[in-house]
C-alpha cells in the first residue's frame, strides 16, 4: 500500500449555459514517502484541476469521482467532511502563484503562524487534532523553525512581504504549506514565474525537503526539463488524461507516447542540435465527447484503430530490477508492438 | 570588423531612473540616487542576424530594449540605425525611422486590445503612420502581413478576435502588427514566455525564418539560455546593467567564459534524467542596481573573486587577450577569463 494511490480520478464542470467539461478522465498514480511524482502537459490538460481535486478545492460547480486513497483510506468519500481533516495537516498544497498572494499587510511570520494556530501543528489525521490549538507564542516560534527550513533566517520573517525578493516569497509560500507537517505536497507550477537562478535555488529546496522531511511531492509543470531533474516518476497528461507514466529516466529514453516525443522536441535543449518543433494543432474541446484518440489530430503517427476505439493505458515495454513493469502508455500504435 | 551592413549600433549606451526621494531626504539634502538600470552596454546587429540579450530579471534587458525604441531616453551613450545616430534626434525626426524600429511584446493576452478584430490590430499602425492611402491598399498590406507572420490565409483571421485565437495565433497577429510596417528591426521581450511548450517552437522558426530572408535583424530578449543557444547567431550576457560576455551563440554556451555565465548555464535543467550538472547555485539575486558594487560588479556574487577584482571594473575584451587566446568575436567582462 503506497502512502498516496490516486485510483482513477475524474472531473467534470457544469457549464453556465448547460453541458458539462469532463476536465479529468480518469486519472491513477500512486506515491510513496519521499518519492517525488511530476504531472506535466501542456495548460488546460487538467494538471491543475487533478490537484485541486485531490485537495477537495475545486469550485461548486465541479462534481468529482475517483479515490484518493491517503494509507489506504480514501479521503475523498465523504465529500468536503472527509477531506477537512486532511486537508493541510496531510495534504497540503502550494498554489500556482501563491508567492504573489501573500497578505501584503502582515509580516511574513504571522501569515505562517495563523494556520499553526488553527489547525495544530502536525499529526495527521486524528491524531493529536484534539488537542488542537496552538498558542501564539508557540506559533510563532514554529513558524520561525519552518522558515529557517527553508532557508530563510527566522528573524526575517519580522518583515513584510514587499521586502522579500521573488525567491523568498516563494519559499515562503512552501513554508506555510509546510505548516502542520504534511505527508505529501502539491506544488502547482512553483518554479514558473523564476529566473533560472532561483529556479534552480527552489526546485533544490525541494528535493531537499523530500529527501529530510521523507515528504512526498507531486510537482505539477509544464517543463520537462524541471521534471526530468526534480522527479523520478511521471505522468504526462493530455485532454485530461494521464497518455503516459513512467520512470522519468524511460519516458526521455524509451518514450512510447507520440505526444510525449512531440513534447520532447518542442523543448529546445542546451546543448543539442536537434530542430525545435512545435506541435501542430491544438488539445480537443473537452466539452463534447472525445472519439478515439485524443490526440489523433495531432500525432505524426496514426494507425487505423486510432479514430475508431480510444487508447487505454497498458502496461509497455520491459521489467525493471525488481520485475515489475512501470511504464505504461494509451497509444493503439504501442499495442501493436511499434515503437514511437 | 567592418561597419557594412551594420543595422544597429549600440555603444556605451546608459539609462538611469531617479529614484523618488521622501521628503525627509530632501529636507537632509541627501544627494539623489539613480537606479543605474542600463549601465554602458555596446553591441551590434547586422540584418539578417539574430542576436539574444540573455539575464536574470531586473539585469537591464528591457530597459536596454526600451531605450533603443526611444520609449525611455538615454543619459549617455549612442544608438545608431542604419548608419543614423537617432539617440538625441528629435521625435519629428525620428518619426520616419522609428517605423522601421517595431517590437513584439511578451504577453500576447495582454498586448492585444479585445475589442479590436485581428484586422483593426493590424491596420492601427498603418493609419498611425498613415501608410496605404486606400482602404484596398491597407488590407493588401494587413493580409501580407499576416500571411508573413504564418497566418494563412489571412482571410481565415481578419474578422477574428483575439478572444477566438490561441496563444501561439495571437503571438502571430501581433508580430503581423509588427511586420505591416515593413521594419528593419524587430526587438522581441520574451516572445514566447507565455505561450504553451507545444508552440513556442513555431513562433519562434517564424522569428527565425523573418531575419534569415534578410529583409530585417531581430533582437531577442530572453531569460532562456537555450532558447537563446537554438535560434540566435549570438549572444549577451547581461548582468547588473552591463553585458558581461558576448559572443557566437554556441560558443557562449559550449566555452562560457565569465564566471557568472558559467554559473547560469550550470543551473539550466537538462531534459535527461542522466544528465546531472553540477548545478552552481549563485546565493541571493541580483543585487540593487542603486548601489552597484565597486571594481567588478559580479564581484558579491563571484565563486573566483580575487582582491583586484574590487579595484578594476573590467572591460568587455576577448578572453584572455594577455596571452594573445581567444577570438575578438567572443568576449569577456572579466579579470579572470
Amino acid at each position: 500500500m503506497s502512502l498516496l494511490e490516486v485510483r482513477d480520478l475524474n472531473v467534470w464542470f457544469r457549464l453556465p449555459g448547460g453541458g458539462e467539461l469532463h476536465a479529468v478522465q480518469g486519472v491513477s498514480f500512486d506515491l510513496g514517502p519521499g518519492e517525488r511524482f511530476g504531472l506535466v502537459g501542456e495548460s488546460g490538460c487538467g494538471k491543475t484541476t487533478s490537484v485541486l481535486a485531490m485537495m477537495g478545492l475545486l469550485p461548486p460547480n465541479a462534481s468529482v469521482a475517483g479515490e484518493v486513497r491517503l494509507s489506504g483510506t480514501d479521503i475523498l468519500a465523504g465529500g468536503e467532511d472527509s477531506v477537512r481533516p486532511h486537508r493541510w495537516t496531510d495534504l497540503a498544497m502550494v498554489f500556482q502563484g501563491a508567492m504573489n498572494a501573500l497578505n501584503p499587510v502582515r509580516n511574513v511570520i504571522a501569515q505562517i503562524a495563523e494556520p499553526i494556530m488553527l489547525h495544530g501543528s502536525g499529526g495527521g489525521a486524528g491524531g493529536a487534532r484534539g488537542a488542537g490549538r496552538v498558542s501564539a507564542v508557540a506559533a510563532r516560534k514554529r513558524a520561525g523553525e519552518l522558515l529557517e527550513l527553508v532557508g530563510i533566517p527566522a528573524a526575517a520573517g519580522a518583515r513584510y512581504p514587499h521586502e522579500f525578493s521573488g525567491g523568498m516569497r516563494q519559499r515562503a509560500a512552501i513554508a506555510m504549506a509546510l505548516a502542520c507537517e504534511p505527508k505529501v505536497l502539491l506544488a502547482d507550477e512553483p518554479t514558473t514565474a523564476l529566473d533560472v537562478m532561483v529556479q534552480a535555488q527552489i526546485t533544490d529546496l525541494l528535493v531537499r525537503l523530500c529527501e529530510e522531511l521523507g515528504l512526498a511531492l507531486v510537482l505539477v509543470t509544464h517543463d520537462l526539463p524541471v521534471v526530468a531533474q526534480v522527479c523520478q516518476r511521471a505522468g504526462v497528461m493530455y485532454a485530461g488524461e494521464i497518455v503516459e507514466t513512467g520512470t522519468t529516466d524511460s519516458l526521455f529514453h524509451n518514450t512510447r507516447h507520440p505526444y510525449t516525443r512531440l513534447l520532447f522536441a518542442a523543448t529546445p535543449d542546451l546543448y543539442a542540435d536537434d530542430d525545435v518543433t512545435s506541435i501542430p494543432g491544438a488539445p480537443p474541446r473537452l466539452d463534447e465527447p472525445i472519439m478515439g484518440c485524443p490526440f489523433l489530430p495531432r500525432c505524426d503517427s496514426v494507425v487505423d484503430r486510432c479514430a475508431a476505439e480510444r487508447p487505454l493505458l497498458r502496461l509497455a515495454g520491459a521489467a525493471d530490477g525488481a520485475g515489475e513493469v512501470r511504464h505504461a502508455v494509451a497509444c493503439h500504435r504501442d499495442d501493436a508492438g511499434g515503437t514511437t | 570588423m567592418t561597419s557594412e551592413g551594420i543595422l544597429l549600433d549600440v555603444a556605451d549606451l546608459r539609462t538611469r531612473y531617479p529614484v523618488r526621494q521622501s521628503i525627509a531626504d530632501r529636507l537632509a539634502r541627501r544627494p539623489r540616487q539613480w537606479v543605474r538600470a542600463v549601465d554602458g552596454v555596446s553591441f551590434s546587429l547586422r540584418r539578417g542576424e539574430m542576436v539574444a540579450l540573455v539575464g536574470e530579471s531586473g539585469c537591464g534587458k528591457t530597459t536596454t530594449a526600451q531605450t533603443i525604441l526611444r520609449m525611455v531616453e538615454a543619459t549617455g551613450g549612442t544608438i545608431t540605425v542604419d548608419g543614423q545616430d537617432i539617440t538625441t534626434m528629435s521625435q519629428r525626426r525620428l518619426r520616419p525611422l522609428r517605423r522601421g524600429i517595431q517590437m513584439v511584446y511578451q504577453d500576447p493576452y495582454e498586448s492585444l486590445d479585445p475589442r479590436f478584430r485581428v484586422r483593426q490590430t493590424v491596420e492601427e499602425p498603418l493609419l498611425v503612420h498613415g501608410i496605404g492611402t486606400s482602404k484596398t491598399e491597407r488590407e493588401e498590406l494587413i493580409s501580407s502581413a499576416l500571411e508573413r507572420a504564418g497566418l494563412a490565409p489571412a482571410s481565415l483571421y481578419l474578422n477574428r478576435y483575439p478572444h477566438e485565437l490561441s496563444g501561439g495565433q495571437r503571438q502571430r497577429v501581433a508580430i503581423a502588427a509588427a511586420l505591416a510596417l515593413d521594419p528593419v528591426l524587430l526587438l522581441a521581450d520574451e516572445p514566447v514566455s507565455m505561450l504553451d511548450v507545444s508552440v513556442r517552437a513555431g513562433v519562434l522558426s517564424l522569428l527565425d525564418g523573418l531575419r534569415r530572408d534578410g529583409r530585417l535583424g531581430v533582437l531577442m530578449i530572453t531569460h532562456d539560455l537555450s532558447t537563446a543557444a537554438h535560434f540566435a547567431d549570438r549572444i549577451a550576457v547581461m548582468y547588473l546593467g552591463r553585458i558581461v560576455e558576448y559572443g557566437p551563440a554556441r560558443r557562449v554556451v559550449t566555452d562560457p567564459r565569465h564566471p557568472y555565465t558559467q554559473a547560469l548555464l550550470s543551473v539550466v535543467p537538462n531534459r535527461d534524467p542522466r544528465v546531472r550538472n553540477v548545478a552552481q547555485i549563485l546565493s541571493g539575486e541580483t543585487p540593487n542596481p542603486v548601489a552597484i558594487p565597486s571594481g567588478c560588479r559580479f564581484r558579491p556574487r563571484c565563486p573566483i573573486a580575487e582582491d583586484r577584482c574590487a579595484d578594476v571594473d573590467p572591460a568587455l575584451e576577448p578572453p584572455g587577450s594577455g596571452s594573445g587566446g581567444g577570438s575578438a568575436a567572443h568576449q569577456v567582462a572579466c579579470l579572470l577569463a
